[in-house]
């Protein structure tokens, strides 16, 4: 059995049908990730034991012709800033390098019931302010399709891991692009559920109005497995809304009514070549099965990069602000002090990273006195502006395709000098972000590693809550493009 | 035209956000903030009149629970175990007060 092949689905039947054992499979895995992640670094962290203990429990409960769920056994990573209690979780950063969680993640909590297997922690840009993972603290994760490149971020660890094979699937979070990008660039599949349909409870919290926590898979029928496992109310985050989303087989007929839209703001020059041709011929194989498209406008899309780097980083200063170097982890060569002023200017020097302290200052300036109004709230107004582009697109169509990013893969240091230039390279992903639309990056088509082409992704937007449009269209997509 | 930001703003920030620069890192952050500030001119092009301020998420709901203590979540061993260093069941900090 080729670890290749395997899909969620493929590997529930293979455990059924006893072709294989959970352990086999988790084993394989491991084998994989001591092979290839040397060159990769998709993983900060293992949890071998734990996984190979929960792999046994499952092929017990097979050999016993028990029930098992659609995920029990299934070989997961895990970005590290979702919390697994009792194992270490930095968010890539210094200051978190020592904090061990005390509590499971909600979505953590719920893949433990449903007897998933966690191979490990994965490797992100710090705090999840990036789009490359460079700004890890920790080390470089190297896209599996060209090693000098890198895999996106900020969830580029999670995307490279199930690239690469290293895992089945993969939990991400998206605040701005950080799950859509880097599948885009390593040819996954990435799905930023709509704000509030997964719990943000055991998150380490960036953009508390935009983050979510998504899968990143193999297949998109692999995503809407993962997806319908994490998502639900939860009493521990309030804005966690009940969606009952329900995993089906999308009908031919059903699908081909929904009507698709394509925003002309999302297509003008400046968009690497490559990608356009690829995104046209996904655009072209909707179209052989008579779906239906209109071109759409909406018009407030080039500000959503000004808009979401004035709120992000107001939201981060506040959510970075609990990281002191008291409470969570100590920094080890952080001399200790009496007075708190120093202790807590020393920590915060040595615990952040170049990219946090940027956002740090740059939310300070936006919400201090005399800027506020400004900045802020003139850039709060402006998100009401871009949402209100969706509503209106949306009274003309069902889903709204779109470029996930305007390149492939870039070469490692190429944005680094630049964050402006780092930054823009986030707009076809922000305005959903700003918005809470459920969006999804699906690669164009299978792309071989080591086949010599850099994968392209194009991203399907649906109405809040209706990941069962854009999850269903893919599963479509999918089908027809075997 | 005048820089939007200087650096006596961004010593104010700084204290904001305690984090004290070093010489270089002061510099690049006045030059990568001055790009960034002045891309964020543009929205000034848009009519935000009547606009109501969107703080984000979906839509806006009140949601209340039970005033009781849930022990099912997270237990204080759970929570003080994880804490660098402790006294008698208490995160030990700095001193606080001078």
């Amino acid at each position: 059995m080729d670890l290749n092949d395997l899909t969620i689905r493929k590997f529930h039947k293979g455990l059924l049908n006893k072709e294989f054992s959970a352990l086999e499979i988790t084993q394989a895995f491991f084998g994989r990730i001591e092979i290839a992640d040397k060159e990769i670094g998709a993983y900060l962290s293992l949890s071998r034991e734990e996984a190979v203990r929960q792999a046994e429990k499952i092929d017990i409960a097979v050999s016993q012709n028990k029930n098992i769920s659609v995920l029990a056994g299934v070989p997961l990573a895990v970005k590290d800033n979702i919390l697994i209690e009792g194992k270490r979780v930095t968010a890539a950063s210094k200051i978190l390098e020592s904090y061990v969680a005390s509590y499971d993640a909600t979505v953590i909590k719920k893949l433990k019931q449903a007897e998933a297997v966690f191979l490990g922690k994965t490797n992100l840009d710090e705090f999840a302010m990036g789009a490359s993972t460079e700004n890890s603290a920790f080390q470089v994760t190297r896209n599996p399709y060209d090693k000098e490149r890198v895999p996106g971020g900020s969830s580029g660890g999670s995307a490279a891991a199930v690239a690469s094979v290293m895992a089945l699937a993969a939990l991400g979070s998206d605040t701005n692009g950080s799950i859509r990008q880097p599948s885009s660039f390593c040819g996954t599949v990435g799905l930023k559920p709509t704000y509030g349909a997964v719990s943000r409870h055991g998150l380490i919290a960036l953009g508390s109005s935009l983050d979510q926590i998504g899968p990143i898979a193999k297949t998109v029928e692999d995503a809407a497995i993962v997806f319908e496992a994490i998502s639900g109310r939860d009493e521990l985050d309030s804005t966690s809304v009940d969606s009952s989303f329900n995993f089906y087989e999308p009908s031919l007929e059903e699908i081909r009514k929904l009507k698709i839209g394509l925003p002309k703001e999302y297509f003008l020059p400046g968009i690497d070549t490559v990608v356009e041709k690829g995104v046209q011929e996904a655009i072209g194989n909707f179209k052989n099965l008579k779906i239906e498209f209109k071109e759409v406008t909406l018009p407030h899309t080039k500000y959503a990069i000004s808009c979401y780097y004035i709120i992000l980083p107001a939201e981060a200063s506040a959510n970075l602000a609990r990281y002191d170097g008291i409470r969570y982890a100590r920094l080890a060569n952080v001399p200790q002090d009496s007075e708190l002023r120093k202790v807590y200017f020393r920590n915060k020097d040595m615990g952040f990273g170049p990219e946090p302290k940027r956002r740090l200052i740059l939310g300070a300036f936006v919400l201090s006195a005399g800027y506020y109004d400004a900045y802020y709230t003139k850039a709060q107004k402006v998100r009401k502006l871009i949402s209100e582009d969706f509503d209106r697109v949306f009274e003309e169509v069902d889903v709204i395709l779109t470029p996930t990013t305007p390149t492939r893969a870039f070469k490692f240091g190429e944005k680094t000098d630049d964050p402006l230039a780092m930054y823009l390279a986030d707009v076809f992903t922000s305005p959903a972000s700003l918005s809470g639309l459920p969006a999804i990056s699906i690669p164009v088509k299978k792309y071989p590693l080591g086949g010599g082409e850099l994968p392209i992704g194009f991203q399907l937007i649906g109405r809040s809550f209706r990941e069962a449009d854009i999850l269903g269209l893919g599963q479509l997509y999918e089908k027809i493009n075997r | 035209m005048a820089a939007i930001i200087n650096e006596k703003i961004l010593g104010n920030l700084e204290e904001l956000a305690r984090l004290k620069l070093k010489a270089e890192e002061k510099e690049k952050m006045l030059k990568d903030l001055e790009k960034i500030l002045e891309h964020f001119g543009e929205l000034k092009e848009l009519d935000t009149k009547g606009i109501l301020p969107m703080v984000g998420g979906t839509f806006s709901k009140n949601v209340f629970r039970e005033d009781k203590i849930d022990k099912n979540h997270l237990s204080r061993e759970s929570a003080v175990k994880q804490f660098p260093e402790t006294q008698g069941g208490f995160l030990k900090v700095p001193p606080v007060f001078e």
